[in-house]
């Protein structure tokens, strides 16, 4: 189960307001590599691991996307829960604000609502942890990007911690895959699917 | 070269591959030690404890604060904690990790009594003893501001 601690795990100070901003990081939120598609991937990912470092590696790291997620959720919030109609307009902010007012709902800054189809549970560990490691990667090139077009350093500063856990956690699948595949033939690390040949 | 292991050869910010692996398969090397370590307050502005992972986008990295705070100072503690209990999920048998581990879990611990003494309950189990139903007071995570930070 799961208990709520409340705080963040990095502090979210964001001063001004800029929906323009929120317009794509957002996308962390609910987009095809965010913080939401990251903690489903792992916490699904996790029930047909068959080693005890895999499944604790997945719950840990997905709890800690959850609050990732939260933090997500923080920045946006406070990038426009003062914002004005003319503010609203000059960002071009208008047609998420016209569907969610200042709420904060999981879609992609490209405007799709948060899909499953950009996560994958395939049930065979090396295949899972592999996608894993993709999936850190597609996430940090975000943060990247994100930094890029980024020109307020509170919410900059935040964005740079979120980037360097996914560095982490990349090294972390890295090092599951190596311990996973160790227990398997070396001759043939192919040869079956421990997470359902028994 | 500093912090370089004597067995292998290599710094901190490179692990061993092993002489023979298997083909079709991606290799990463495993991290080697939970050392070298930043200090708590600067692990939490890096977003990494340690510093052979930290790989910052083109270079520039967050400065921490002039001035911290109660809540900061027990993030920081939290953050080193499960930073920690990730290295130990691929490292289980690093007793000298583990023993780290077990003193910042007690620090936090510690730190945790005391900013919930001051500033209100964490978790719900936090309210054990105290005089009235305080879960709800402002601020709730999301509307901290550089005035209601703890």
């Amino acid at each position: 189960m799961f208990v709520y601690e409340k705080k963040l795990q990095y502090p979210v100070k964001i001063k001004n307001t800029n929906p323009a901003l929120a317009k794509f990081i957002i996308s962390q939120y609910g987009g095809p590599d965010g913080e939401l598609g990251a903690s489903l991937r792992y916490l699904s990912q996790r029930y047909s691991m068959p080693y005890p470092e895999l499944k604790g590696l997945l719950t840990d790291i997905g709890t800690e996307e959850l609050g990732h997620l939260e933090m997500i959720g923080t920045i946006v919030h406070q990038l426009t829960r003062s914002m004005t109609p003319e503010q609203i307009k000059k960002a071009g902010y208008e047609a998420y604000f016209v569907d969610h007012t200042a709420g904060v709902y999981p879609t992609a800054a490209s405007g799709s609502p948060w899909n499953a189809a950009g996560i994958g549970v395939k049930g065979d560990v090396i295949a899972d942890l592999t996608e894993d490691m993709a999936a850190e990667q597609k996430a940090r090139v975000t943060y990247d990007n994100i930094l890029r077009l980024c020109d307020d350093p509170d919410v900059s500063d935040v964005i740079r911690f979120l980037r360097e856990r996914e560095i982490i956690h990349y090294q972390r699948f890295g090092e599951a895959l190596r311990l996973a595949t160790e227990k398997l033939d070396q001759k043939n690390v192919y040869a079956i699917n421990p997470a359902f040949d028994k | 070269m500093e912090n370089m292991d004597m067995q292998t050869g290599c710094s901190y910010k490179q692990g061993v591959l092993p002489g023979c692996s298997p083909l079709a398969l991606s290799q990463t090397p495993p991290q080697q030690s939970s050392e070298p370590a930043y200090k708590s307050g600067e692990a939490l502005s890096r977003g990494t404890l340690f510093p052979g992972l930290d790989l910052p986008f083109k270079n520039i990295v967050n400065q921490m604060p002039a001035e911290t705070t109660e809540l900061r100072e027990l993030m920081a503690l939290d953050f080193v904690t499960s930073e920690l209990g990730l290295y130990l999920d691929t490292h289980s048998g690093d007793t000298q990790a583990f023993g780290t581990f077990q003193s910042f879990l007690k620090l936090y611990d510690e730190g945790k009594k005391e900013y919930v003494a001051r500033f209100g309950p964490i978790c719900l189990s936090d309210l054990v003893s105290a005089k009235s139903y305080t879960w709800l007071k402002d601020p709730w995570p999301w509307d901290y501001s550089g005035e209601t930070e703890g």
